[in-house]
């Protein structure tokens, strides 16, 4: 495969796990916004999803529907979901004859939704939960004609790679904000809306209820999102699928490539599963998540390297 | 008298060739079959297919992009939904007709390349050929496999008020457009169900796999898998909608330039196991941009060191480069001499009449009767830089004569041709707009093949003349007839 369609597929799928992050990040917050009585803020999701430090933040006015506007269609937002939406197409249209015709037309129609000038009116005027239901419907079709239509060949190792590795550093992310809001609020502790937000944006809630019968405790929450090896965004999850995508790659590599980053990989998938939320708060949960993260993204910069010719 | 409702409001052109309105006002017999068809859907359920049809270029994407403003807008290539119909007989004039020409434009092409007998026996001025901006001496000597030059051409043809059909132009380069012939079969097919069995219309399905056919023919390597790619500027080009259609169609790797690396005077693409060598470019890339250390140093689009290879044998590319010699305006005009010159033959095709305006007596003749002439720059296409005499004005006339005084060289006259009109649906109604026609010839080691179709460009403007998509044009399903 060449590298670039190699690259593409991971870009293109990084991307569309993105916006869904964000669109579900987004409709959660918006739901917590209209049920709150101290002033609600959307700092966090700004600094998560597009990289705003608070003063940036600030000029938004904190105004939900502003916020959502940047968020969703802001051009001058390069982490928007226009723009990655965007950039995820333009990302298809280079390996347009390496996925399905379904999936392309999925993606099409996806940019044009997004793209449609109706939805940033319905966004400033009516209901915002239906226009980002309507938004993630297309990220779900996504999946689904990825699922049933895609070859399961070496370009779908490597958007499954992107995917998980985009999730991973997602949920690393968020639990990184959550927690260090804390040591600014204590108070925030024991919230219990404060931990039911954070596990329904990530899609764990009902999980969690099933698994925990004394209801919210941070430290709970940090063992499902990181070491839960049955939820579809932890961060465990998301690296096991990381290195059983990597695997399939085997015989279209390059032995050398494959070593080292295979190396790589299950040293950072062993340093996640022989962790215990205990060992986690006596290193520090902050440096834990530091780590991990970088871990990350040097498994994204060793692709470029060995695999995309990006080096 | 409701049947032909349609037929009856139509209004043909006078002193122009109708592909449909016979000389008895009648329907041509060709035409019956589908003029029955729509006459007997109402105006609504035409309405509806024209939407579907729009619709069914948009969600797949079938678009090309126009930048305005810093904003990409998508736009599709117009279409119209009634068919245009070519008859067998007249099928078999314009193939027999290409093939002849594209035969001498071939044979032109390898003699001027090697020894320009056709120079040296005063057919063709040396001068025309040597101001020549796409004459290569990269090319000079160079033997190419089978010696094809053009493997993919797209010659233009219009007709005359007679029916007569004329040679416009001959895009021996990079000709586009093919995906639009297979794409408007493929929306006919959904627009009238069953209607292109009824009429026996031949299919265009198999351009692809001859192509294929062909490009794996010319592989510098006898091995059983030589590697094939088609070579795209990338996504932001307006056909690049075409290149992963053909890409698709073949089962050909889609690269770019920076996909390709030139090593030890061969070529090779990098892949996630490394590199794997090339044997065949079927390039979309033009001359200019395609080896920046032999052409445009500035190009990005191109491969370091492709020519290097090229001129080694090592790796086929198609078409050849510097085959813009042999469809340069000013050239044209030689080709009807080509045709006597290198098969002994009378041209089967006509030209239309040129003048050259570097010839002084020509262009004297030529400003004299500049409102019944046309004037294209020898080296443009897509319509930009034309001056249609009948229909400017007297200051852009004057500007145009400045225009064409700095280089005369550069410029061509031709007379005023009316092309044919063919029905075009719009608004509830039939009505005559004037259209061209291109089919695809495709040259291989076993000869010359034309898929029985082609791309039929349509000037939707009213009066207009001009066919070309960035100009108002748009496009129609090209039917040839069993």
């Amino acid at each position: 495969m060449l590298s670039r369609v190699a690259a593409s597929f991971y870009w293109l799928s990084r991307y569309i796990e993105r916006s869904d992050g964000m669109l579900r990040m987004l409709k959660i917050n918006y739901a917590s916004s209209q049920d709150t009585v101290q002033e609600f803020t959307w700092e966090p999701v700004m600094r998560i999803f597009a990289g705003l430090n608070a003063g940036e933040a600030e000029k938004l006015d904190n105004d939900s529907r502003s916020v959502l506007k940047y968020m969703v269609t802001g051009k001058n937002n390069p982490n928007s979901i226009l723009n990655i939406i965007t950039l995820a197409r333009e990302n298809a249209r280079g390996v347009q004859e390496h996925i399905t015709k379904d999936l392309w037309q999925c993606l099409n129609e996806y940019y044009h939704t997004v793209k449609d000038p109706r939805l940033e009116r319905s966004l400033h005027r009516e209901d915002p939960i239906g226009v980002l239901d309507v938004l993630i419907k297309q990220v779900m079709l996504y999946y689904g004609t990825v699922e049933i239509t895609m070859e399961r060949g070496e370009g779908r190792a490597f958007m499954n790679i992107g995917k998980y590795l985009e999730r991973a550093i997602q949920s690393v992310d968020i639990l990184d904000t959550k927690f260090s809001s804390i040591s600014d609020n204590p108070d925030l502790l024991t919230d219990t809306t404060y931990w039911k937000h954070l596990l329904l944006s990530l899609g764990g809630y009902e999980l969690y209820l099933k698994t925990y019968r004394e209801g919210f405790e941070a430290e709970n929450v940090l063992e499902q999102v990181v070491l839960n090896n049955d939820f579809p965004r932890s961060v465990i999850y998301s690296v096991n699928n990381i290195q059983r995508y990597f695997d399939r790659l085997k015989n279209d590599s390059n032995a050398d490539d494959y070593r080292e980053m295979s190396f790589q990989i299950g040293r950072l998938q062993s340093r996640i599963k022989y962790s215990s939320v205990k060992s986690i708060k006596q290193e520090g949960l902050h440096l834990f998540l530091t780590q991990i993260r970088s871990e990350l993204y040097g498994v994204g910069n060793s692709l470029n390297q060995h695999y995309f010719a990006n080096s | 008298m409701e049947e032909s409702a349609y037929f009856d409001k139509y209004n043909p052109i006078n002193n122009v060739w109708d592909e449909m309105y016979g000389l008895d006002a009648n329907v041509r017999e060709h035409y019956r079959k589908v003029i029955d068809y729509i006459s007997k859907e109402s105006a609504d359920d035409l309405n509806k297919k024209e939407e579907l049809a729009k619709r069914l270029f948009m969600s797949q994407g079938i678009t090309f992009t126009v930048y305005n403003s810093g904003e990409g807008i998508e736009k599709i290539f117009p279409f119209d939904i009634i068919p245009r119909i070519i008859t067998a007989d007249e099928w078999a004039f314009v193939e027999r007709g290409i093939k002849q020409r594209l035969n001498a434009l071939n044979l032109f092409l390898k003699d001027i390349y090697h020894n320009q007998f056709i120079v040296k026996d005063g057919i063709v001025p040396i001068d025309i050929i040597y101001s020549c901006p796409h004459f290569l001496r990269e090319m000079y000597q160079l033997q190419v496999p089978y010696d094809i030059y053009v493997h993919i051409s797209g010659i233009d043809l219009i007709r005359d008020e007679d029916g007569t059909f004329y040679v416009l132009e001959d895009n021996l380069r990079t000709p586009s457009g093919v995906s639009y012939m297979l794409e408007n079969r493929e929306i006919t097919k959904r627009l009238f169900p069953d209607l292109l069995p009824q009429c026996s219309v031949r299919s265009v399905t198999e351009y692809p796999s001859i192509l294929y056919k062909n490009l794996l023919a010319l592989s510098p390597r006898q091995i059983h898998n030589p590697t094939i790619v088609l070579l795209t500027p990338g996504i932001y080009n307006s056909a690049y909608f075409e290149h992963t259609t053909l890409a698709r169609l073949m089962g050909v790797e889609l690269v770019e330039g920076r996909d390709l690396v030139v090593n030890n005077h061969k070529v090779y693409m990098k892949t996630t196991t490394g590199l794997q060598q090339v044997d065949v470019i079927y390039r979309r890339v033009d001359d200019e941009f395609l080896d920046p250390l032999v052409f445009n140093p500035a190009s990005m689009l191109g491969v370091a060191g492709l020519m290097g290879a090229y001129r080694k044998g090592n790796v086929a590319i198609v078409n050849a480069t510097g085959t813009g010699v042999a469809d340069d305006k000013a050239v044209y005009a030689y080709v009807p001499d080509m045709i006597r010159y290198y098969l002994n033959e009378e041209p089967i095709l006509k030209n239309v009449p040129t003048h050259q305006l570097g010839n002084p007596d020509e262009r004297e003749m030529v400003f004299k009767n500049l409102n019944k002439m046309v004037v294209k720059k020898t080296n443009g296409s897509g319509g930009y830089g034309m001056l249609m005499g009948h229909a400017a004005s007297e200051q852009e006339i004057d500007e145009y004569k400045k225009e064409i005084l700095k280089d005369p060289r550069n410029f061509i006259a031709q007379p005023t041709i009316s092309l044919s009109a063919a029905p075009c649906y719009m608004q509830g109604e039939l009505k005559p707009r004037r259209v061209d026609l291109r089919p695809y010839a495709l040259y291989g080691p076993d000869g010359i093949e034309i898929v029985p179709g082609g791309l039929t460009r349509v000037a939707l403007k009213e009066g207009s003349l001009v066919v070309n998509s960035s100009q108002g044009g748009g496009s129609k399903d090209t039917w040839v007839l069993a």
